[in-house]
């Protein structure tokens, strides 16, 4: 049971590692908490679900749910925070969480409330006591292959370099040519267009979707940025698969009803003794509070 | 005219009579009859909530095409609670306080129930649900809040002796939705108890598995009733939760049946594992055999088909049975004890509708007659149904009552 334990746990931690890399695109840029991030996630495993439902491969269902993903987050950065750019960070914080209801509702109203099903997707293999999925296997390759992408983008790319300078200071950054509108857009967009990506995968390992999915699993990956370290890529990978194993073996060894006293007691652990992360260098490294 | 004024004595004394006759009898009635109804048309349980309105809104057309409610018109005016027991509650206080219904039916869940019932008492409307089946919630606020359920814990005491019968079970393990009222209540409290009443050994009795709703992976705790390699699985959620468990059953190869509450009927969850059986109880079903529920099926489906955000493919629930039959039931109650929908009259009205159901008998309900006992729960006759294969097929019939009762 244990190392089906764990793979349970490292796939629960990819889905967590994809949409926390996705929070910290914005988070660790701007500052603030894209609280519709878990809708894009959400609207971009409907997409997806309802190509492949209609018979569409793979690499097109993952297409249209990043670019439905990445439109809606292009609409967001211009209505949601663009105006509010200047307001006390709070501000558009809240108006992202708006936009958060309104895509839970427009979701309900096109696709309804009850779960859409597809059968089982891709192989299953049985490997001694370890029973895993092909789409499992594509959930956590895809995981780490995405986690490389964006850091080589951020970190080593002319865009990634701007994209630092901005969040290191915004004012500074625009005395030195760098177009910031330009860069938090393509923030907002990067951000999108993981979380579709990531929706459309995990929609499909799951093989069900409802317009309530991105909230609790929203709410964890919030917590595996805040532990990670909101301003490091490479912390999401370390502690996406941590959560997601503490999780399952709460519930394997301990007891269902505290796995999220865990999770969350982990959290407020590690923003009480180390706010920057667990990747954090430099106590000034941890995010802005909001 | 001249005809006019020839023939006007003649209607002068008809309207002076009838107005008299009226009075006299006190039988004079409002224009329109004002019934409410709170229903979660957003929220986790919308597909419920939108059905119920589609098929509250069928009732209202049937009844006014009849010649409506001793000649007055159905009026249901509907809120959406979003399944929230706050938004509910201000649902029903907003209904009874502002729209002067003279009834409500609903809340649907347990958990709205719980905190909508005390402002029934409190505002002195008979509030009715259609899905609240958690023990004891309409007992506690009593006189004026009634369910149109059976109690799970009655319901588990022919559903299990049927499972542990039909799939030779000795032993199951438990696992339930932690944040659903009803379905908490049924995994932790009535399962267990009945089971045991059963011979039936709980392989995690001192371990309960349980998830929260909204939750997609429940890869552990399925990995975990496997290996305890029961015969059986009690999953207690809400339809949209079980799925979730049930998937994941598949996926990791644990084909074993299934028992639950009524909470598991649905037609989305014989979709889910087809290979899995699924037992469970039902006061209705959308493949009831009988005049009245074929009539209410042929009638609501295709209305419910046309309805934007419900699937093409939807059934007539339960919950929608359910709800029909609540603002049925007030409907015979003004009819037949002189309500007149007046606003001079809404207390006196509202007391006759409260008197009326608490006495009730034999009424003809979609599934059989139905009467309510003095905890507010229904007295009615239910069924023990089997899923799978993609069809539900009926295995017991059962009432909630003593064999000779009326109901039954």
């Amino acid at each position: 049971m244990l190392i089906q334990q764990l793979v349970n746990g490292l796939t629960l931690g990819a889905v967590y590692t994809l949409l926390a890399l996705s929070f910290s695109l914005v988070m660790g840029i701007l500052g603030i908490l894209n609280l519709a991030i878990a809708e894009l996630f959400m609207i971009g495993g409907y997409l997806g679900f309802t190509l492949i439902q209609a018979g569409f491969p793979l690499p097109v269902a993952v297409l249209a749910g990043m670019t439905g993903a990445a439109v809606i987050a292009i609409v967001i950065e211009k209505v949601g925070y663009q105006p509010l750019r200047d307001a006390p960070l709070v501000t558009p914080m809240l108006s992202t969480l708006g936009f958060s209801i309104i895509l839970q509702n427009i979701a309900t109203n096109i696709w309804g409330s009850d779960p859409l099903q597809l059968p089982i997707y891709g192989d299953q293999y049985t490997l001694g006591p370890v029973n895993i999925g092909e789409m499992q296997l594509l959930v956590l390759g895809a995981t780490v292959v995405l986690v490389a992408l964006v850091a080589y983008i951020v970190q080593k790319t002319p865009m990634g370099r701007a994209l630092r300078a901005v969040a290191e200071n915004r004012e500074v950054a625009r005395i030195l040519g760098v177009s910031a509108d330009r860069l938090t857009m393509l923030a907002f967009i990067l951000s999108g267009s993981l979380a579709g990506v990531a929706g459309v995968l995990i929609a499909l390992h799951y093989g069900a979707i409802t317009p309530y999915l991105g909230v609790e699993i929203g709410l964890k990956a919030i917590a595996v940025m805040v532990i990670g370290g909101t301003r490091q890529i490479w912390g999401a990978l370390v502690a996406g698969p941590l959560i997601g194993i503490a999780e399952v073996l709460t519930v394997a060894y301990g007891g269902s009803q505290v796995r999220d006293f865990v999770v969350y007691g982990f959290m407020i652990l590690i923003l009480l003794l180390r706010p920057q992360g667990l990747l954090g260098g430099a106590r000034s490294d941890q995010g802005q509070r909001v | 005219m001249s005809r006019i004024k020839s023939n006007l004595p003649r209607v002068l004394g008809t309207v002076a009579a009838v107005t008299l006759s009226a009075m006299i009898g006190g039988q004079a009635v409002a224009q329109e009859i004002a019934i409410g109804a709170v229903v979660p048309s957003s929220g986790p349980f919308a597909e419920w909530g939108r059905s119920n309105t589609v098929t509250l809104k069928m009732l209202e057309q049937q009844t006014n095409d009849a010649g409506g409610i001793n000649g007055a018109k159905l009026k249901i005016t509907i809120l959406d609670d979003a399944a929230k027991p706050a938004q509910a509650a201000s649902s029903l206080r907003k209904l009874a306080g502002d729209e002067k219904v003279l009834a409500v039916a609903g809340p649907l869940t347990s958990s709205a129930a719980e905190v909508t019932f005390p402002v029934a008492n409190e505002m002195k409307v008979v509030s009715t649900s259609q899905a609240s089946s958690k023990p004891g919630v309409a007992k506690l606020n009593r006189p004026w809040a009634f369910r149109n359920t059976i109690d799970e814990g009655v319901l588990a005491k022919t559903t299990v002796p049927f499972y542990k019968k039909a799939f030779n079970i000795k032993t199951v393990a438990v696992i339930f939705d932690a944040k659903d009222a009803t379905a908490s209540t049924v995994g932790k409290v009535i399962m267990p108890a009945v089971l045991k009443a059963n011979d039936i050994i709980i392989a995690n009795e001192n371990d309960l598995l349980s998830f929260n709703t909204g939750d997609l992976d429940v890869s552990a705790q399925v990995t975990k009733l496997k290996a305890l390699n029961p015969d059986g699985v009690v999953v207690s959620a809400d339809y949209s939760q079980a799925i979730t468990v049930l998937r994941e059953m598949k996926r990791q190869g644990l084909i074993k049946p299934v028992v639950g509450a009524t909470q598991l009927i649905s037609s989305a969850i014989l979709k889910a594992a087809p290979e899995i059986p699924v037992i469970a109880p039902a006061t209705f079903y959308a493949t009831m055999t009988g005049p009245a529920p074929e009539k209410f099926t042929a009638t609501l489906t295709p209305l419910l088909r046309k309805e934007s955000g419900l699937p093409k493919d939807i059934e007539p629930s339960m919950y929608d049975a359910n709800i029909y039959e609540i603002v049925s039931m007030y409907i015979d109650a003004i009819k037949k004890t002189g309500v007149t929908g007046k606003p001079a009259d809404l207390e006196a009205d509202r007391t006759k509708i409260r008197d009326h159901l608490a006495k009730l008998e034999g009424f003809a309900g979609l599934g059989g007659p139905i009467g309510f006992n003095d905890d507010g729960d229904a007295i009615k006759a239910f069924y023990v149904l089997q899923g799978q294969n993609g069809a539900w097929d009926t295995k017991v019939k059962g009432c909630s009552s003593a064999p000779g009762h009326p109901a039954c």
